[in-house]
């Protein structure tokens, strides 16, 4: 068991609605900064597997919409909203360390 | 010569069910002239020894209304056999069409059937304004035959321009909708086609027009159908539920048309709702109504590591792991404490989409020569071959490859029992390909050639002649396709002929053959030897010969039309 800290990007490089993809063990991941907080997920769609460096777009609050099919997702939580029980965002949390943004993930 | 096309000594598999027979097939102008021993020579002549032939068979669920304008063959349909195919599907049809409207048919295509914009636009001319104006414009220029049903949503729109997507019908407006409903199966349509589903968007975020639809509507519509004796319902209500049942049962009786439902496959994750609805559709039959469900043959395959994987990103801990620097993850991978805790998500009581069975997932190939045992073996067998507990066994050998041993996984349709029974239903239509849509993530031109590899040669769910029905003479019946499906004298000659001793289907490909360069998947087959359609050959051996022999299907309304006149 552990928990690490990924650095993926220093405070005040992501402008707001900015993506920014990184590769997280050979995984792509998007981070972006919304409303003063930063949100990680992964690039693909979980519906069909666009690719939301492209087709994302970031509505309201924190919500993400996939353009192919405009299906939305929370980025707190990876649940899909539109539609209701459609298949769930993978997200990571995100948060400040330091100068860094960082990607916390546990084991 | 006597005859066009003789077909030598194959093992004929006649479409209705019954047992195959060695004997030739004749053709002359196109039909079956005679099937058994035949003295009396040909022009063309094809050696079936060995081979199976059959009727060639229909693929009624495509989305391939704009492909068919640029594309003859339907790509990659005769491939795998399919003579003929079924358009107009889940709503979404490209006719009728009044100027002004277009961009709202286009706006559906492109979200719900994933259709890229581009190929679209350039692909597509407009030149037509009814449904029969449509299917003319195909005459003479199809490489296979082609029907379609039309379309709640081109038709919602032509009565409502873009307040279809916004309100109610008025009384005048469904009135409309009714006329140009009947106008279309005149021109030939084979039925039409409605779509509820609550994930079925426009390019917009709108709701796709037929969802604003209430019953009084649809049902007035189908009313059109039932007035006039023909033609088939296509529906799709979104996510499955009993009480749909309810719905379909209403629409049959009041119809008396065949139903068709989206769509019944055994999923892990709800492993007894393929049971439950083949329960909930039989009364609407035993009562003398028909409500078909749809259901798809080929598996959702993942095949992963755990070097690269998204398997298990609905369990916290595992999916944490996988976005871990592959030298920490191994490390992580062989903690004892870690694994307690990977244990502990697989084993909870909550619902996911994984099915959390170490029975299904197996080892598909492996890195290292002395691991070659295992290849093929389910994680519950590895873990018995290897004396370990099943997540043990799984990452212990995963961590002796380096991560680099690659697994096989199916959350839905890899449970053979269950698929058997539902393929063998009467109560289902098998295929929903979706040919023409989604092109950018998936290819299910194969979902006849998987049927016969996987489930009949490799699994033997059905017999031969039982799957040959279900692609041929069963979604002829239930659409009204006059003379095919059928290896009869009189029939159209649209066949297939094969190796069951190979065929099966390849997995899909990039290819860049639509307009605009726009991208999409292909896929090719295996066994399958020669496609015939109307008498002459169309794919030799995977070469496509150019020839142009499809037809357009019309419907009962079109051919009764046809023949007063």
């Amino acid at each position: 068991m552990g928990v690490s800290y990924i650095p993926v990007a220093r405070i005040g490089e992501l402008a707001p609605g900015v993506m920014k993809e990184v590769d997280l063990g050979g995984r792509q991941v998007l981070v972006t900064l919304v409303e003063g907080k930063y949100f990680a997920f992964s690039r693909q769609c979980p519906h069909e597997e666009a690719d939301l460096k492209t087709a994302g777009q970031i509505l309201d609050g924190t919500k993400l919409r996939c353009n192919n099919h405009s299906y939305c997702f929370d980025l707190s939580t990876g649940e899909c909203t539109l539609p209701r029980g459609g298949p769930p965002l993978t997200v990571l949390p995100a948060e400040e360390r330091g100068e860094e943004i960082c990607i916390k993930l546990e084991w | 010569m006597a005859y066009d096309l003789l077909i030598r000594g194959g093992r004929v598999v006649d479409g209705s069910g019954l047992p195959s027979y060695v004997a030739d097939v004749a053709v002359k102008d196109g039909k079956v002239a005679e099937i058994g021993k035949i003295k009396d020579g040909a022009t063309k002549t094809i050696d079936a020894g060995g081979l199976a032939v059959s009727p060639g068979f229909i693929d009624h669920h495509t989305h391939l209304d704009a492909q068919m304008l640029w594309d003859p063959y339907g790509t990659c349909e005769p491939q795998h056999g399919i003579t003929s195919v079924v358009m107009g599907n889940c709503g979404l049809s490209l006719a009728p069409v009044r100027q002004g409207i277009e961009d709202a048919v286009v706006k559906s295509f492109v979200r719900v059937e994933a259709i890229p914009r581009k190929a679209l636009e350039q692909g597509v001319k407009w030149n037509w304004r009814s449904y029969g104006d449509y299917l003319d414009n195909f005459e003479g220029k199809l490489g296979i035959n082609v029907g379609g049903l039309v379309g709640h949503i081109a038709v919602r729109h032509h009565a409502m321009g873009e307040e279809a997507v916004e309100r109610k019908a008025t009384g005048a407006e469904v009135q409309k909708m009714r006329g140009l409903v009947l106008e279309a199966m005149e021109g030939g349509a084979l039925g039409m086609s409605t779509n509820r589903n609550d994930r079925h968007m426009r390019e917009d975020g709108k709701p796709v027009a037929s969802r604003l639809a209430d019953d009084d509507e649809l049902f007035a519509l189908c009313d059109v159908l039932a007035e006039r004796n023909a033609g088939v319902i296509e529906t799709i209500l979104g996510r499955n539920k009993i009480e749909h049942f309810k719905w379909y049962h209403e629409l049959a009786k009041r119809t008396q048309r065949p139903i068709l439902w989206q769509s019944l496959q055994h999923r892990w994750a709800e492993p007894n709702l393929w049971r439950e609805q083949l329960d909930a559709v039989e009364p609407i039959f035993k009562a003398g109504y028909q409500a078909y469900g749809l259901s798809m043959t080929v598996p959702l395959v993942r095949h992963f590591t755990l070097k690269d994987c998204q398997v298990f990103d609905e369990f916290p801990t595992w999916k944490n792991l996988m976005f871990l620097p592959v030298e920490v993850r191994k490390q992580a991978f062989a903690d004892a404490d870690t694994r307690k805790k990977m244990l502990a998500e697989l084993t909870s009581s909550r619902e996911t989409n994984y099915h959390k069975r170490w029975d299904i997932p197996k080892v598909e190939r492996v890195a290292n020569a002395e691991n070659q045992k295992y290849v093929g073996k389910t994680l519950a067998e590895l873990a018995t071959m290897r004396n370990q507990a099943p997540l043990d066994a799984f990452l212990d050998l995963s961590l002796e490859e380096n991560l680099e041993t690659i697994f096989w996984n199916a959350n839905n349709g890899g449970d053979s029992k269950a698929m058997g029974e539902i393929l063998r239903s009467p109560y289902v239509l098998v295929g929903t390909s979706d040919a023409g849509a989604h092109v950018l993530f998936g290819a299910d031109f194969g979902y006849g050639t998987i049927l016969l590899g996987l489930w009949v040669r490799e699994r033997q769910v059905m017999t031969l002649e039982q799957a040959v029905h279900k692609l041929t003479f069963h979604p002829a019946s239930i659409f009204g396709l006059q003379d095919r499906g059928l290896l009869r004298p009189g029939y159209a000659a649209d066949m297939a002929i094969f190796d069951p001793k190979t065929i099966n289907a390849e997995e899909p490909e990039w290819a860049n053959d639509y307009p605009a360069g726009s991208k999409r998947m292909v896929q090719r087959s295996v066994g399958l030897h020669y496609t015939i359609v109307n008498g002459t050959v169309i794919n030799d051996q995977g070469h496509m010969t150019g020839e142009l022999p499809g037809q357009v299907m019309r419907g009962p309304l079109y051919r009764q039309q046809k023949a007063a006149a």
